[in-house]
């Protein structure tokens, strides 16, 4: 049977189509890759494929873009602002997001389908829905029929502003995505251990969470690359005028609106800087983040 | 007896108010104050070393500490606190940080710029009939339409044929996936970089631009504006085509062909018209998300039987065929479910547009409308009906998965 159809499936029109699509997509990277090694004077000199075609390129090639928007361009602050955003952003929305799970799948409370009907109701709203409060109430509070239940905070500006706007993003899906993975776990294993007397905490920790590793694998991958990748809520809730709040994608994307000229040595190497994080965790945890992907695709 | 039930119900109830409000508010509030405090206060390496380690541990503190608290309570209650205890946080970060901000949202639309009166459906009017927002709607429309279609397209394409590879599926699918790793940001400083434009005198260096300039009408090699190892080959000739700002172009009419289009005929003068920026910021999407949407489908294709398909293949069906009649009805809700996404990602794209015009020479969207109206212009009421007009295009989408899943799940 093999025979028959590998003949069948190794024509090569298909590799002629493969390989044109993988050259287009990689096209457009090559010639920026590639400058980001050139000098910033000689960019502007001359264009890429003459230096490739005059055989100068070679000579010119260097680190020197790379250590000046790393360290003279403060790309490394920004480079910090990230991990101090992303990290926490990632694990708080988990955290919660497995304790609720494990509610929603094994303990019986009042009004359980409401709420959890709620949940998956908010899954459908975009993030830009909810911006506007957002910020004000991160700014001044929120009062509900006169009663404050939020101070005037003024938070804007700082790293928990971030983490909670991401955090109330994420949880839905979250809470969702885990809540089906811990209900295809074995029931018996769950109920065995609350026989033997085991607490909700004893059995959430020991139990549930270890065998929904890859559960949560999914859903942080996704996560992290998502925040990491985010620029809105870091627009929004650090804002970009402050230097010293900006964060990766921030900073690129000042790099590239303009302000900066002409500095194209900066704005590819400082580009290729804020790709390699997502890029090492994208190929070191591909299959994960798919899954995350496709859970996320009914989301608002 | 009785007042020792009062009492105990007293008791059980101040804990749970400990346990479920006062604590998680003291722990949200702590942090809160605390950054807000440190963030000017101490050097700002200290404060990302701080913020990474007290963001990612003080959850659990918020969840031991609430355990705690219940332990104190009667045994009989615990069970009820500690469903709560486990599901409440997630249930009220939602309403508080999502659920509440997009109910006020809506409030937010019908009021005025500083959110201070009540001007009815005045922002709505203003959507429809304000020349700006005509175009942002038009160009949302383009998008979802081009973008969509073409991500579905070349995801089939590539999700087919890679999976009838012997070898390098993986790569190739790689390749194609490795943009949806990378920021938008980040792709659109790439792309910049290809539609880069300069002013004649100057080398062109993007590299569309430099196509262009090279090759003159009558087919021959231009040397305008090239430096080639430092020397400087003039730009005097008149054959060469100018460089075109790609990103600054509304309509075709730069380009050669456009001289020789009869406007008469009706598909012409709506070809002349297409927002060439548009389109090719369009491309920036494309790229992103072509690959998510050639890996979703291969998994499809994969998932069905190899039975169907050699049956197709004995009866000497050609490989079109095949493709027409089993590969598409198969995996027809995998398509369905990709095109929701890549619908719902359109409506929200932002940071594209944002880089790369900031709205400006109508390439506007409704996601960075909403956000100029918002921080630009200081107009709550605009912005926020612009969310709303997001939302009510996203609803209808979801709600509709939603559904579709839940038949399939029954049946």
């Amino acid at each position: 049977m093999n025979r028959t159809t590998q003949k069948w499936y190794d024509k090569p029109v298909t590799k002629l189509i493969l390989i044109t699509i993988a050259i287009t997509w990689i096209f457009p990277v090559f010639g920026f890759v590639l400058s980001s090694f050139r000098p910033g004077e000689a960019i502007k000199r001359e264009s890429w494929w003459d230096a490739i075609y005059t055989g100068k390129l070679w000579s010119e090639l260097t680190l020197s873009n790379y250590s000046e928007i790393f360290f003279a361009d403060n790309l490394d602050r920004s480079f910090y602002n990230s991990f101090a955003v992303t990290i926490p952003s990632t694990i708080i929305p988990i955290t919660i997001a497995a304790f609720a799970a494990y509610a929603f799948a094994f303990m019986e409370f009042k009004g359980k389908e409401t709420l959890f009907l709620f949940v998956v109701a908010s899954m459908i709203i975009p993030l830009q829905m909810s911006l506007i409060p957002l910020v004000q109430l991160f700014k001044s509070g929120v009062e509900i029929f006169g009663l404050p239940i939020i101070p005037a905070l003024d938070i804007n500006g700082t790293f928990v502003a971030t983490w909670f706007a991401h955090s109330g993003f994420g949880l839905p899906l979250a809470t969702f995505l885990l809540r089906d993975f811990m209900m295809g776990l074995p029931k018996s294993v769950i109920e065995s251990a609350k026989i033997d007397g085991a607490s909700n905490m004893t059995t959430f920790f020991k139990l549930v969470l270890p065998l929904s590793v890859a559960g949560i694998a999914a859903f942080a991958t996704f996560q992290f690359l998502w925040v990491y990748n985010d620029f809105l809520v870091a627009n929004v809730f650090l804002g970009v005028y402050k230097p010293e709040n900006l964060v990766v994608t921030s900073h690129v994307s000042q790099l590239a609106v303009g302000a900066y000229g002409e500095a194209w040595h900066l704005r590819t190497s400082g580009a290729i800087i804020s790709m390699i994080v997502p890029l090492v965790v994208f190929f070191s945890l591909q299959r994960f983040f798919i899954r995350g992907l496709i859970g996320g695709a009914v989301k608002g | 007896m009785k007042e020792k039930t009062q009492q105990q119900k007293l008791m059980s109830f101040g804990i749970s108010m400990l346990a479920l409000g006062i604590f998680p508010l003291t722990w949200f509030l702590f942090q809160a104050i605390l950054f807000r405090e440190l963030t000017d206060a101490i050097s700002r390496n200290l404060l990302v070393v701080i913020a990474i380690i007290v963001g990612s541990t003080f959850i659990f503190l918020l969840f031991i500490g609430m355990d705690k608290i219940i332990k104190l309570s009667p045994k009989e209650n615990r069970d009820t606190l500690e469903a709560r205890m486990f599901a409440g946080p997630s249930i009220f970060m939602i309403g508080l940080f999502l659920f509440y901000p997009a109910l006020r949202t809506f409030y937010i639309s019908f009021k005025d710029r500083y959110s201070n009166e009540f001007v009815g459906f005045e922002n709505y009017k203003w959507a429809f009939t304000d020349s700006e927002m005509i175009v942002t709607i038009r160009n949302q429309i383009i998008w979802l339409i081009f973008v969509v279609t073409f991500v579905i397209l070349i995801g089939l394409i590539v999700g087919w044929l890679s999976d009838r590879l012997n070898k390098g599926e993986a790569f190739f699918k790689s390749i194609v996936f490795m943009p949806m790793a990378i920021s938008a940001v980040g792709a659109s400083a790439i792309f910049k970089f290809i539609y880069e434009y300069r002013p004649p005198p100057l080398t062109q260096i993007g590299i569309i631009n430099g196509i262009r300039v090279s090759v003159d009408r009558l087919g021959t090699t231009c040397m305008n504006n090239r430096i080639i190892d430092g020397k400087f080959y003039g730009f005097d000739n008149d054959n060469c085509l100018p460089p075109i700002g790609w990103l600054q172009q509304r309509d075709l009419t730069m380009l050669p062909f456009a001289d020789s289009l009869n406007l008469d005929n009706w598909f012409n003068s709506i070809l002349i018209n297409l927002p060439i920026n548009t389109m090719l910021l369009m491309v920036i999407m494309i790229w992103m998300f072509t690959g998510f949407a050639a890996v979703v489908f291969s998994a499809g294709i994969k998932a069905i039987p190899a039975e169907i398909m050699e049956a197709g293949q004995i009866d000497g069906a050609s490989e079109l065929r095949v493709f027409r009649s089993i590969v598409i009805p198969y995996i027809k809700s995998t398509i369905i479910v990709v095109g929701t996404y890549m619908v719902v990602t359109v409506l929200k794209a932002f940071d594209i547009i944002y880089v790369s015009t900031r709205g400006d020479l109508e390439t506007n969207l409704l996601a960075v409308k909403m956000l100029d109206e918002f921080s630009k212009y200081r107009n709550f009421g605009r912005s926020a009906t612009v969310a709303v007009l997001i939302f009510v295009c996203v609803l209808p989408i979801i709600i509709g998965t939603a559904v579709r899943e839940r038949e399939n799940t029954q049946s």
